[in-house]
């Protein structure tokens, strides 16, 4: 039985949902291409986006993943997700205050075969950074 | 109202793509009311990047395309009379969704929200995620970026 690119992408998100690194990472290709904007991360290799479920899972130990939509567009697939959590530790160089998080993002998933093959995502980092109480985008660590 | 005249009941994925090109093609001619012609009387919108911390209130960019969406792109071109968009990729499907992977771009000239005017550029990478109704009108738009990056392109590194 084939698995269509949208099958793909909700596996992807479901181990996300579930703080299951290894499972979301079992769908993306080992060359898969990353950008993640919000981070200044472009083009980068399939690690980036370990470190980023890794990052999210310790950080966001209660993790809410809310999918508004996924829509397969041919080999793309979009998903609107919004992350919500409380901070545990600390996030994206944010020192932990506790503080509650809710950040609506796009995926942009490109799926070759039953791979994705590139993922692109969009969040506002200063919608972010507003949540956890930072006040300037140079100054991060202080809060 | 723009409407297209053998518009089918139900969208391919080229018509809506083809309406979706028209539409950013009018906005890189900062044509907002030809934008706004193409979508529904009722099209929805949203922004959610589109955050202004006020010491009261908070304004989103969530309503409506002739309410909201047409304010915020006005205020846009003034701010940033060149305002352009390069797009690198759309993809639609059969059921009338699209989406748009563009870089939004401008010098500001006046002031932009909090953000003062120093001559500073953007290039903004957007995803905009569309729906074609089967009268080949835009009936949702929904973007997403990051504007941590376009506030420190323009110099302005406060968070609110």
């Amino acid at each position: 039985m084939t698995t269509s690119p949208r099958q793909t992408v909700e596996a992807f998100l479901t181990g996300f949902r579930h703080l299951d690194s290894d499972a979301a990472l079992s769908t993306v290709s080992a060359d898969a291409r990353i950008t993640v904007y919000p981070l200044q991360i472009v083009d980068a290799g399939r690690d980036a986006m370990a470190t980023l479920l890794q990052d999210i899972a310790r950080s966001l130990p209660d993790l809410m993943l809310t999918v508004r939509s996924v829509l397969e567009l041919g080999g793309v697939v979009v998903a609107e997700v919004k992350i919500e959590g409380t901070q545990a530790a600390d996030f994206l160089g944010v020192v932990n205050q506790e503080k509650h998080l809710d950040v609506d993002s796009a995926w942009r998933f490109t799926v070759t075969g039953e791979e994705i093959t590139g993922i692109d995502v969009y969040w506002c980092q200063n919608q972010l950074l507003r949540r956890l109480a930072v006040k300037r985008t140079d100054q991060i660590a202080i809060v | 109202m723009t409407e297209l005249a053998s518009a089918p009941a139900t969208m391919t994925a080229e018509q809506a793509v083809a309406v979706v090109t028209e539409f950013f093609d009018r906005y890189r001619r900062r044509d907002v009311e030809g934008m706004v012609d193409l979508c529904t009387d009722n099209a929805d919108f949203s922004y959610p990047p589109f955050e202004v911390w006020a010491k009261q209130r908070v304004f989103r960019g969530d309503g409506k395309v002739r309410t909201v969406g047409k304010v915020i792109w006005t205020g846009l071109i003034n701010s940033f009379p060149n305002l352009g968009n390069v797009v690198h990729q759309i993809d639609g499907n059969d059921n009338g969704d699209v989406a748009v992977v563009c870089d939004i771009t401008g010098t500001q000239q006046i002031a932009w929200a909090f953000i003062k005017p120093a001559g500073g550029s953007i290039v903004a990478p957007h995803l905009f995620i569309l729906h074609v109704d089967g009268d080949g009108l835009i009936d949702s738009i929904r973007a997403y970026w990051d504007n941590a990056q376009v506030c420190r392109d323009l110099g302005h590194l406060e968070v609110d």
